[in-house]
């Protein structure tokens, strides 16, 4: 019987997925989620008929055997960094608000900046990065699975 | 009650009352977004007889800032000529052992990223800091050089002394370049989809006064987390614009690293976030409408920082309550917009001035000298010529696209140049081709200059400062920039050869 990944809390993993011109047709992703029975959260998605660019969301437990499918398929995955705010650091300036595309970074009621990791999509953007000028936004590895070597070693070796 | 009723209603006080009170405790206590509050809910002549004192508070980047330091003489003593504390070099502005930390200096081995703004942090956060110094040595100060490591508790001052601060409002910066572009007011995005503003708006101090009436030499104010005085106005300082600045001075050694913060602007450099917060005692009913103004009434100019010129082309007018609710607009444009400077620390700096007060911690002081009304601020007086693109350009030598590799050879022997830029039949830039390519492509054989011209060419205009055409041929490690207009119409061709010719000659 395979696990069950729709249950309980799950610790994901983001994946950054580049489909090709001659698989961005297909339907890999659904397959995958039928596949394995797990959920695939698409976050970002650029595609159009030449190609894609799709930042995805997977349980970690799942996430060696989906990686290594997506690559079966063609599909080249690598691990994002993902964006971390030093709430100690950061002054509330603003200086990062405007630059979010996503609205990942925003004032609340009592002007504080607030950031909400959900939203933000990661090292793929990284706009607001170089725009704080007490340096409290920081570009970090996903490190809590095992994923980050085998990712990193196989986006290096097929690149 | 008799008595009280033959009293004329007195409606002004002075600061020796205030104090009076304040040193009582019942000195009546406002932050200016209170104030703003009570007079709307009120009146005027309410807020005046209820109000003594309204507290003001801005945090935001202040590059004209530093810290004059006495480091003690060591034995043997040393006349310091040039210092360096963690790296970033410290001004020798006096005698032997004096310096300047100024806030913008930079790291030697961390441009950018480690500044004077950071250093005067750590000290005011206790941490032990590198000075390196050397000298030429005198009879009386025999020493060449010096290297020891210091805290704050090892100087005898350590004095900020920031000599522009505070400015009244400030310029609200877009770009509207189509390059992202790194400027002392942050990252801005091309095609103008971002912009970005500095100041407190209705909480910042001289916008509560606006005549001065209260602010001069000698006013105690919040600085930096501790108590200090407006020595003055500040440089660049304009009264009658809207634009008044202050110059400051305070005892580093008992001020917070959390209202003195140092940063770093991505490829612009570094500074210090100051915070500063100014008491306005409410001595008559004027100043209590004064300092009832709101966002809405305070205006600044969008300005196109997108072109490197004095006189950046301003683009509208908005209000503060405008670029605090997130967006302007511009034309039909909607623009997200959002601050540098810290709103939320601004009103942390009028409530703790406020507590203070409250406390009976801090008196209010009288100016012995107000902020002068009548000073301008003058552009530079420039004795040399100032080169732009247009004095150096050269007519362009050009062809169509539909020309042979061949004739385009021949032309560049014939009028010998190295650059041949293609143009349509209206004169309109669409291409670019180099002795190079040129020579290339004969031996390859190719005969038609539609295949080997370059289409995404990097050009100039004819008002833009010489060093940016310069900076964009270095930067590409291109040799020649066809200028054109804004219809894209070729005017002519400037070449690094006498951009490098001009440039070097003045040097
Ligand atoms: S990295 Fe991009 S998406 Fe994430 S917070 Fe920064 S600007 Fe927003
Ligand atoms: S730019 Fe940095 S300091 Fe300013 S609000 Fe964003 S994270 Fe905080």
């Amino acid at each position: 019987m395979s696990p069950n990944y729709w249950e309980g809390e799950l610790e994901m993993v983001r994946l950054l997925l580049r489909f090709s011109e001659e698989i961005v047709d297909q339907p890999i992703v659904s397959e995958l989620i039928l596949e394995f029975k797990a959920p695939i959260n698409i976050i970002t998605a650029l595609v159009n008929s030449k190609g894609g660019e799709v930042l995805a969301e997977v349980p970690q437990e799942a996430a060696d055997k989906i990686v290594k499918a997506l690559r079966k398929r063609g599909v080249k995955v690598s691990l994002p960094k993902l964006i971390e705010v030093d709430a100690e650091k950061c002054i509330s300036c603003g200086s990062c608000v405007a630059l979010c595309p996503v609205e990942a970074i925003a004032f609340d009621e009592h002007a504080s900046v607030v950031f909400n990791k959900e939203k933000c999509v990661g090292s793929t953007c990284s706009a607001c990065v170089d725009a704080c000028p007490v340096r409290a936004i920081k570009s970090v590895k996903q490190t809590n699975h095992e994923l980050s070597y085998t990712a990193a070693k196989g986006a290096l070796g097929k690149q | 009650m008799g008595e009280l009723k033959l009293k004329p209603q007195k409606n002004t006080r002075t600061i020796e009352e205030i104090n009076a009170k304040i040193r009582k405790g019942d000195a009546q206590v406002l932050t200016a977004e209170e104030m703003k509050k009570l007079v709307e809910s009120s009146s005027i002549e309410v807020a005046f007889k209820e109000v003594d004192v309204v507290t003001t508070g801005t945090f935001g980047a202040m590059c004209s800032s530093g810290a004059v330091i006495n480091l003690g003489h060591s034995d043997p003593p040393i006349k310091i000529d040039k210092a360096w504390m963690n790296d970033v070099p410290v001004c020798h502005p006096g005698a032997a052992v004096d310096l300047y930390i100024g806030a913008t200096a930079m790291s030697e081995t961390q441009a950018y990223e480690y500044g004077g703004g950071h250093l005067i942090e750590d000290l005011v956060k206790g941490k032990e800091v590198e000075l390196r110094a050397t000298a030429y040595g005198t009879d009386c100060y025999p020493r060449n050089s010096i290297r020891t490591n210091l805290t704050k508790d090892d100087l005898n001052q350590f004095y900020l002394l920031n000599f522009r601060n505070g400015y009244q409002r400030y310029n609200c910066a877009v770009n509207s370049r189509d390059e992202t572009i790194y400027t002392y007011m942050g990252k801005l995005l091309p095609k103008m989809r971002n912009a970005t503003y500095s100041g407190a708006g209705e909480l910042n101090p001289l916008m509560n006064d606006p005549d001065y009436e209260t602010i001069g030499i000698g006013t105690r104010i919040f600085l930096g987390g501790a108590q200090g005085y407006i020595i003055g106005e500040g440089t660049q300082h304009e009264a009658k614009s809207q634009n008044g600045t202050l110059m400051v001075r305070g005892d580093a050694k008992k001020m917070s690293p959390e209202f003195l913060r140092g940063a770093s602007f991505t490829r612009y450099g570094t500074t210090l976030y100051v915070g500063l917060g100014v008491p306005i005692p409410i001595l008559n009913e004027g100043l209590a409408k004064k300092t009832a103004i709101r966002d809405e009434e305070i205006f600044t100019n969008v300005v196109d920082y997108g072109v490197p010129r004095r006189n950046r082309p301003k683009l509208a007018k908005v209000s503060y309550k405008e670029l605090k609710s997130g967006a302007i607009t511009v034309g039909d444009k909607k623009i997200r917009v959002s601050s540098l400077s810290s709103l939320k620390m601004a009103r942390q700096i009028a409530t703790t001035l406020k507590k203070w007060i409250e406390e009976g911690t801090f008196f209010l002081t009288a100016p012995v000298e107000r902020l002068p009304l009548d000073t301008t601020f003058k552009p530079m007086k420039q004795t040399e010529t100032t080169s732009f693109v247009k004095n150096v350009m050269q007519m362009a030598v050009t062809c169509k696209e539909t020309e042979e590799v061949r004739t385009i050879a021949e032309r560049i022997v014939s009028k010998s140049v190295n650059h041949i830029v293609a143009v349509d039949n209206a004169g309109k830039l669409i291409g670019i081709v180099t002795s190079w390519d040129v020579t290339r492509a004969m031996a390859q054989g190719k005969t038609q200059l539609a295949d080997i011209m370059t289409r995404r060419v990097f050009t100039a205009k004819p008002d833009e400062p010489l060093e940016m055409a310069s900076k964009r041929m270095a930067e590409h490690n291109i040799s020649a920039l066809p200028v054109i207009n804004d219809e894209k119409k070729v005017l002519g061709i400037v070449t690094s050869e006498d951009v490098a010719k001009l440039l070097g000659r003045r040097t």
